[in-house]
């Protein structure tokens, strides 16, 4: 599996999105997640799952002022 | 206190008072420019076919307002001081009920102040001024 | 938690104190103008005052002036670069402040309008600075009928200078009673220049503080009047110096008074469309904010505690990114027992991201206002940061204090941040000791001395001189002294052109170092913020990515400061449905809303690439300004160690798994040669790495932008940007011609 186009060393079978955002630390309030180019939004969060040969993409909105 | 008061469920959806309302504001009957909003449906109100937002006078304008330009009167009903608006429309955008009006032919938004000109265009008494 | 409501309204000067300031001013002399109305954003109209001869003329601004420099930025640029000569330095008679807004400047109805850009010779850098501010003077500026405002000459009696358009005048004033820190001076000519107290708005003041005299890093206060409070409140051109260069020319202060403010001074072309786009932002604020980031509660300290968990924040001059003492600093805690809630916290009309939050009434412990209470204005991310955990502070009350002192003392809160961190760390080697310190125990985290070192710096005694000097000079007196080994000081002394680095941890993010270290006025994040696009979200994986990046970002950044613009409005709010949109982190739909705004005061439309053009020339033209002024090629581009890797084996062995695995998977030597490694072996290794992949990245932007490996823009590009002016060429062709033979 593939977070932000890298091998995400952390994968588990069955693992959700909330999973991944959790074990990554990425509190960061404003994210967009793709899976496989496709929106996920906050409240799928946590029943979406990841599989082994996705692409899951958090990216982490700008900030800087 | 001083303020509109509405009974969603007496509603027929004429839009009389918003065409009341624009008229004798805007000198238009478009309910853009009416200081109330009536909308299809109600999901609160299992009696009523129709939405009704009023100014309930809240004062949410008033508070988002850096200048302190609107200020409620003697009756509660807030008023907006024309001459010291700099027509920054942010009260047009933080309205809860999203009945302030704004018109690209005037420097400054206007809002409710309970004129009781669409409770009198009313046909069913659906809206009323309430004076306590 | 405090609400507004529940906030006693501030005493200002009484009726006998203004009394006696307004008997004890001269008028020296008095310029009478005839107020040139705006049109679609622009009067076209400079105002020069000469604070030497007490003078002052205005002048039309020449449409080539216009058609390349836009405005904001560019005009302050333009104007300096004409005043100035290669031998000019901050405190020279030539150096001039000038100060600009921008064509969008002074609208209403957008959030962030209201902005300033302001740029002289630094006294830190020697090369300009550029820099930008909120408050009321800019906007005013412009409806007193000036596009820019040209600062020359020196004053040898303090004095303020008031433009009354509301009499059509200039005057040059003796104010010898007026304080000289900000909190009061700005209270005092408020008061004293307002008809009444509805008037009050309608001034704003610009000034320094008592240390900005003496101070290297001292900024000017830009004021406008809270209503509701009933109080001053102050934003701040922080960075370079300029405070420093103010005092020099013996200003105390200047005063703008308008009229009124109404929506539409500026004479748009279409303020349908303007207002259309204004509510549109005000309803995305009401709907998403408080899910989102709660600008309107905390200010831009919302991400204090994320940003750490990204191990951004730095910590202990920039040594680390994260420390437990942070957990005292989240939002939650800003928001329950610091910040006033529930006001209409924007630093310009019509900005419903309001994050200008105070703490009202905080009792100051120390200094000469110790015991009164007071209105602060914080607490700012980068206030937060270099203040706090940077010097190993974790208490939000302490760092309220230093920012408060810091802002009336006329003081760069980053610069001082990232300058005590220093100090710290020097203190922490043994650089410095008691005896050298005068008895200041700069040991992390101890505030009340950090404080006792800023009043000094404020009464120009002690060790708040050597304070005063920024960390440039730091490191040579101390090397001088025979304290400190120069080397290893311009490792871990964060200061690049003699700027010190604003408070973002770029050691993991090479993307990030190009963009502190290439920015024009040295290391500030204005230019570029690349961190998440680098590091988390991966999007920028190659030296090409990086470099495009490393020319979008800047440029299209720069567009703000040409405009008038805060960039805070673009992407520290995003509309509920950004995430479908084809880039995400460009807000598409705020980017049309400044092409609208754009269009809608201006009457013309633009592109993202006119955009981008119109930043490039004036970017490039400031290049080439720091080449002539000295400091403009790739060797002024490099940066300390500590700005990209571990200075020192604590550093190391804080991430040591980290680095340790980059030594196998990036820089490619077998896990065996990494295990039979010692630390200090290891950490050499990093380093060269690090330091090669900087010099490659550089190259690659240096393509990227149109410019030879020495980091000169070539005529074939300026010639492009319609850039080939005759004084610039001046400055580039012999240049090219070395490099090429």
């Amino acid at each position: 599996m593939k977070l932000n186009h890298r091998e995400y060393a952390g994968f588990r079978e069955g693992m959700t999105v909330a999973d991944v955002i959790r074990e990554s630390r990425f509190t960061w309030p404003n994210l967009v997640v793709r899976l496989n180019g496709t929106v996920v939004w906050p409240e799928e969060y946590g029943n979406t799952v990841v599989g082994s040969r996705d692409n899951l993409e958090v990216i982490h909105l700008l900030a800087g002022g | 206190m001083k303020r509109l008061e509405k009974n969603e469920a007496l509603c027929i959806g004429c839009r009389s008072c918003e065409a009341a309302c624009a008229t004798a504001y805007y000198k238009t009957d478009d309910s853009a420019y009416a200081c109330i909003r009536i909308e299809d449906g109600n999901s609160e109100n299992a009696e009523a076919e129709f939405t009704i937002h009023v100014c309930n006078q809240c004062g949410k304008c008033a508070e988002v307002c850096n200048t302190c330009v609107i200020q409620p009167n003697a009756k509660g009903v807030y008023m907006i001081q024309r001459k010291e608006c700099v027509g920054c429309l942010m009260c047009v955008g933080f309205c809860p009920e999203q009945v302030m009006v704004q018109s690209d032919d005037r420097e400054e938004p206007s809002k409710c102040i309970a004129c009781g000109i669409c409770a009198n265009a009313c046909p069913t008494g659906a809206i009323y001024i309430v004076e306590d | 938690m405090i609400n507004i409501c529940n906030v006693a309204r501030y005493q200002g000067p009484t009726e006998e104190e203004l009394k006696k300031l307004r008997d004890s001013h001269v008028l020296l002399s008095s310029f009478e103008y005839e107020r040139t109305p705006l049109f679609r954003g622009y009067t076209d109209k400079i105002l020069t005052i000469d604070v030497g001869t007490k003078e002052a003329s205005v002048a039309d601004i020449p449409a080539e002036v216009k058609e390349k420099f836009i405005g904001g930025r560019g005009y302050c640029l333009r104007y300096l670069w004409d005043a100035v000569n290669p031998e000019t330095r901050w405190d020279s008679p030539e150096n001039e402040i000038v100060m600009s807004s921008g064509p969008i400047g002074g609208i209403t109805q957008y959030a962030g309008t209201g902005k300033t850009l302001i740029a002289t010779i630094s006294p830190l850098t020697d090369i300009p600075i550029d820099s930008n501010v909120g408050g009321f003077f800019g906007p005013y500026l412009k409806f007193a009928g000036f596009d820019a405002l040209e600062i020359r000459g020196k004053s040898d009696q303090d004095i303020v200078v008031v433009i009354d358009a509301t009499r059509q005048t200039v005057t040059f004033e003796e104010a010898p009673l007026e304080h000289f820190d900000a909190h009061i001076l700005c209270e005092e000519l408020t008061a004293l220049y307002a008809d009444d107290e509805n008037d009050k708005k309608n001034i704003a003041v610009v000034t320094a503080g008592s240390a900005a005299e003496y101070s290297n890093i001292a900024m000017l206060n830009f004021s406008f009047y809270d209503v509701r409070r009933g109080t001053t409140r102050i934003k701040q051109a922080g960075r370079g110096g300029i405070g420093r260069v103010f005092r020099n020319k013996g200003i105390k202060a200047l005063v703008c008074k308008v009229d009124k403010v109404k929506g539409n001074l500026n004479n748009v072309y279409d303020i349908g469309i303007i207002n259309k786009t204004g509510l549109r932002f005000h309803r995305e604020m009401v709907q998403n904010d408080a899910k989102q980031n709660d600008m309107r509660g905390v200010g831009t300290s919302y991400s204090l505690r994320t940003l750490a968990d990204y191990d951004l924040v730095p910590t202990n001059n920039f040594k680390f990114g994260d420390a437990p003492g942070i957990d005292n600093m989240t939002a939650k805690v800003l928001k329950s027992d610091w910040l006033t809630q529930g006001a209409a916290d924007g630093c310009w009309y019509g900005c419903s991201m309001a994050c200008a939050k105070a703490s009202d009434h905080f009792l100051l412990e120390t200094g000469p206002y110790k015991g009164q209470r007071v209105c602060v204005d914080g607490l700012e991310y980068e206030s937060a940061s270099g203040l706090g955990p940077n010097c190993g502070i974790y208490n939000p009350r302490d760092i309220l204090e230093i920012n408060f002192y810091c802002d009336t003392y006329g003081i760069d809160t980053i610069s001082y941040g990232t300058m005590t961190a220093f100090l710290m760390e020097c203190y922490e080697r043994g650089i410095l000791n008691k005896e050298r310190t005068g008895g200041l125990d700069l040991t992390w985290g101890n505030a009340a001395d950090d404080l006792e070192m800023l009043h000094q710096m404020s009464r120009n005694e002690g060790f708040g001189k050597i304070a005063a000097l920024g960390i440039h000079k730091q490191k040579a007196y101390f090397a001088e002294m025979g304290w400190g080994d120069l080397s290893e000081m311009n490792d871990f002394g964060m200061e690049q052109k003699g700027l010190e680095y604003s408070e973002y941890s770029a050691k993991e993010s090479l993307a990030q170092q190009g963009g502190y270290g290439l920015t024009n006025k040295g290391p500030q994040h204005d230019e570029a913020w690349l961190i998440f696009m680098d590091q988390v979200n991966n999007q920028i994986p190659t030296f090409e990515d990086k470099a495009e990046a490393l020319f979008f970002y800047p440029m299209f950044r720069t567009w703000f400061g040409l405009m008038g613009l805060c960039k805070l409005p673009w992407n520290d709010i995003v509309p509920a449905d950004n995430a479908l949109t084809d880039d995400p982190k460009m807000v598409p739909e705020h980017v049309e809303n400044y092409k609208n705004l754009y269009y809608g005061v201006t009457g013309q439309r633009i592109t993202t690439d006119d955009m981008i053009l119109q930043s490039e020339r004036v970017y490039d033209f400031q290049r080439i300004f720091n080449i002539r002024m000295g400091k403009g090629l790739r060797a002024d581009d490099a940066i300390p160690y500590r700005a990209a890797g571990p200075v020192f084996e604590e550093e190391y062995l804080s991430r040591q798994e980290r680095y340790d695995r980059q030594l196998v998977e990036i820089v490619g030597l077998t896990e065996e040669e990494v295990q039979g490694m010692s630390v200090q072996e290891k950490m050499a290794a990093t380093r060269k790495y690090r330091e090669d992949q900087y010099q490659t990245l550089i190259d690659t932007v240096y393509r990227k932008r149109g410019w030879t490996r020495n980091g000169v823009p070539t005529v074939e590009h300026l010639r492009e940007l319609g850039m080939d002016l005759p004084e610039l060429l001046a400055v580039v062709e012999p240049l090219l011609a070395a490099e090429e033979a």
